[in-house]
């Protein structure tokens, strides 16, 4: 009875923790464990090669170049969707009708399906019949381009400028849900701190440093995690789009570990990716929280 | 206790109701059936297996995946029900996992885990993967060399690896030049459409007018194309040991060189998107009479038939030659995994015989558009009738005394993707020389090659 009374607590969290056991903890573990064999699993040899798998991976400029990309996207990502969302919800911080269409509209993307929005932009960046070049014509930018030696803005289709592009695409997708939740942040702060702020004549830029933001910190500081992960395991728009090209410009993490483990059929170099893409992540979130969580204000 | 008793009783129940439930999958009574369990090549020969009143015995069950879906699916399990009750000895289940990469995919982990199918659709890149490494059963017991000269010889020869018969074609495809016959005529050109490379572009060359977006010729950088056009120019894309890259010699160049040029001078449009997608684009400005010539699967036959149906007059032809013809086959094999009992190998090839029947094989190539695999179906009615009103099938068919593939390699779709992304790029940025771009693709696939 004793054991009972004080291991209920473990006993009612058993069915949840199973379940993370077996589908969270499990095949992690057994992702490390593939990781140290070179296993094929359509004939079935499996050789245990310890770190020879991470050597060679982590040789290969193709390898090096998708873990670039990813982190590019990634801070990229990070800082202009959480910077811009912020100005957007200092802004959209009132009541008007003006402001409740804006904020709609800008939230409209994140509930829109990713292929849906992958889809549209597609034709938007086409470069012969997009909507982007057509107005980027008719407005005159593409002569101010031509004096930089570029014909025409191939988006997509270039390796120089395929990466941008999806950052363009990611941050018009996240940009809403970011401006909610600093919104939501915003119109926690209690009126008073702003009243007693006016009458010490603090102008609003002021407000804006010394209040808003040092109050927003909580919502700011789950931003940074969320979008840190989320961009990382970006799949579905490299997966309709480009299959991580061209020439490999635009291929990251999750997309690849895809390609390489059920494309090619070479699990093992998969299991290789997904390790190291869990520490990449494992480290960003870590030093997230040691860097920052003591500059986090909780009321 | 009142509550316990409640409770058992309804598990009782459900326990009642499941196990009922699994006695209806019992298969119905197959009647009249011709029966053709193990001599399909004469069909009413075992009448054992038309007599379903001897029968409790219940018929043995072998799993089948594909990599159908839609219109092709609903083909394929037609046949599946057609054979289910022609014989009450063998129960064939087909299963769709989606596309062949998904197939792939679930196939993969099937064999690591022991629960793989008995038979399954295989992709023809898919064929080399697993094949060479030994997954696939070798087929050749079981058939006649009377069986095996039925099949069609261009579409046979890629099931074949290390002297075993793995693979038998089923749904198979190869491209053709499609083409708008009145662009050509207003262009005052052959209508019989381009024969050699350079007809296709002096035929581009009058039709094409950049400034208006239109253009004479479209095709996708796809690996199909790109092998074609370098068996045509007498090269090939591996060394014929399979050790090394052969692709970026003189044969290659030339193909760079000639669709570069062609992008330069404004007659041929690289189509822009990422795999498939380029395949839709060309088949687009096909459609909306943007583009004269492209050159696209068989498979998309149909579908441009409907598409272009009372707006201008599409006709197809063999892809140009070069040197010589070549054309690449692609598309699905039927496999069996070696791992199956004997029994169930039997079963299975027994089923992918009633397929590949010539009348089974003429209706699935009607209903789909996939070239007809076995040389008899061509004789049945559906087909000739088929070919009779719509003479671009016969085309397709007729160029497959033209094929000529890539030998199986593991690896193949990596490296395809390489190449493809690179010659693509030299299309993109035309500052790229064929050598280049031919050089970086020939690096990283002799990587590659194991």
């Amino acid at each position: 009875m004793r054991f009972f009374r004080s291991h209920a607590a473990l006993l009612f969290l058993l069915p949840a923790l199973a379940g993370i056991l077996i589908f969270i903890i499990y095949p992690i573990a057994y992702s490390f464990h593939i990781s140290f064999f070179d296993w094929d699993m359509i004939s079935g040899k499996k050789t245990f090669v310890g770190f020879g798998r991470y050597e060679h991976l982590l040789g290969d400029p193709k390898f090096i170049q998708v873990i670039v990309n990813t982190v590019v996207y990634m801070f990229s990502m990070v800082a202009v969707t959480v910077a811009l969302a912020l100005f957007l919800a200092a802004w959209l911080n009132k009541s008007s009708l003006v402001h409740n269409l804006a904020q709609t509209a800008i939230f409209t993307p994140h509930i829109v399906s990713t292929i849906s929005v992958v889809l549209l932009w597609m034709w938007v960046m086409n470069p012969d019949i997009g909507l982007l070049n057509y107005v980027m014509e008719k407005m005159g930018v593409d002569r101010l381009l031509a004096l930089f030696g570029i014909k025409k803005m191939m988006w997509l289709e270039s390796r120089t400028t395929a990466l941008f592009s999806f950052i363009v695409i990611g941050v018009w997708k996240t940009l809403g849900y970011n401006t909610l939740v600093l919104l939501a942040g915003m119109q926690s702060i209690p009126g008073q701190i702003y009243e007693g702020a006016a009458l010490d004549k603090a102008s609003s830029l002021r407000k804006f440093y010394k209040i808003t933001v040092p109050l927003l910190s909580p919502s700011l500081f789950f931003l940074l995690i969320v979008n840190v992960t989320s961009s990382f395991q970006t799949f579905e728009s490299v997966n309709v789009i480009s299959k991580g090209g061209p020439l490999n410009s635009t291929n990251m993490m999750v997309h690849w570990i895809y390609q390489t483990g059920f494309e090619f059929y070479r699990i093992s170099d998969s299991s290789v990716g997904s390790v190291l893409l869990l520490l990449i992540i494992g480290l960003a979130t870590y030093s997230n929280f040691r860097l920052l969580s003591n500059k986090v204000h909780y009321q | 206790m009142k509550k316990l008793v409640c409770s058992l009783g309804l598990l009782v129940a459900c326990l009642l109701f499941f196990a009922a439930c699994d006695n209806s999958r019992d298969p119905a009574p197959a009647a009249g059936s011709t029966g053709s369990t193990t001599t399909p090549a004469a069909p009413a020969a075992s009448p054992s297996a038309a007599t379903p009143a001897a029968g409790a015995a219940r018929p043995f069950e072998i799993t089948f995946w594909t990599a159908l879906t839609g219109k092709n699916a609903e083909a394929l399990q037609e046949l599946v029900d057609k054979y289910n009750s022609s014989q009450d000895k063998i129960r064939v289940q087909a299963v769709s996992q989606g596309n062949y990469w998904e197939n792939g995919t679930k196939l993969q982990a099937a064999l690591v885990s022991d629960t793989y199918p008995v038979m399954t659709m295989l992709e023809v890149s898919q064929v080399g993967e697993f094949g060479l490494r030994g997954a696939l059963a070798d087929l050749a017991p079981y058939f006649t060399a009377v069986e095996r000269a039925r099949f069609v010889d261009g579409l046979v020869k890629q099931g074949v690896m290390d002297g075993k018969f793995v693979a038998v074609p089923y749904n198979r495809s190869t491209p053709i030049l499609f083409y708008n016959k009145d662009m050509l005529r207003a262009a005052g050109l052959d209508e019989s459409g381009p024969k050699t490379w350079d007809e296709l572009r002096s035929f581009s060359q009058k039709i094409s007018d950049p400034p208006r977006n239109i253009y004479g010729f479209e095709c996708p950088v796809d690996i199909w194309f790109i092998q074609a056009g370098i068996f045509q120019q007498n090269g090939s894309v591996f060394t014929s040991d399979m050790r090394r890259t052969a692709f970026q010699l003189e044969a290659g160049v030339k193909l760079v060189a000639f669709w570069q040029d062609m992008v330069k001078e404004g007659s041929m449009k690289a189509p822009l998107g990422q795999d498939y997608n380029s395949w839709d684009v060309a088949m687009d400005d096909l459609v909306t009479q943007k583009v004269a010539m492209i050159f696209s699967s068989t498979a998309d036959l149909t579908g441009l038939i409907e598409a272009t149906d009372g707006h201008f007059a599409l006709a197809a032809a063999f892809l140009p030659a070069g040197e010589k013809r070549a054309s690449p086959t692609g598309g699905a094999f039927l496999t069996v995994f070696d791992k199956s009992s004997d029994e169930q190998k039997a079963a299975a090839v027994d089923f992918i015989k009633f397929l590949t029947r010539a009348d089974n094989d003429a209706q699935f190539s009607k209903a789909t558009g996939y070239l007809p695999v076995v040389k008899d179906a061509l004789d049945e009615p559906v087909l000739k009738e088929l070919y009779a009103r719509h003479p671009q099938y016969q085309v397709a068919y007729d160029q497959l005394q033209y094929t000529q593939d890539i030998p199986p390699i593991v690896g193949f779709r990596e490296m395809s993707i390489i190449i493809q992304e690179e010659l693509k790029a030299a299309m993109v940025d035309t500052s790229v020389t064929p050598r280049q771009a031919l050089d970086n693709a020939a690096r990283q696939v002799q990587n590659l090659i194991k």
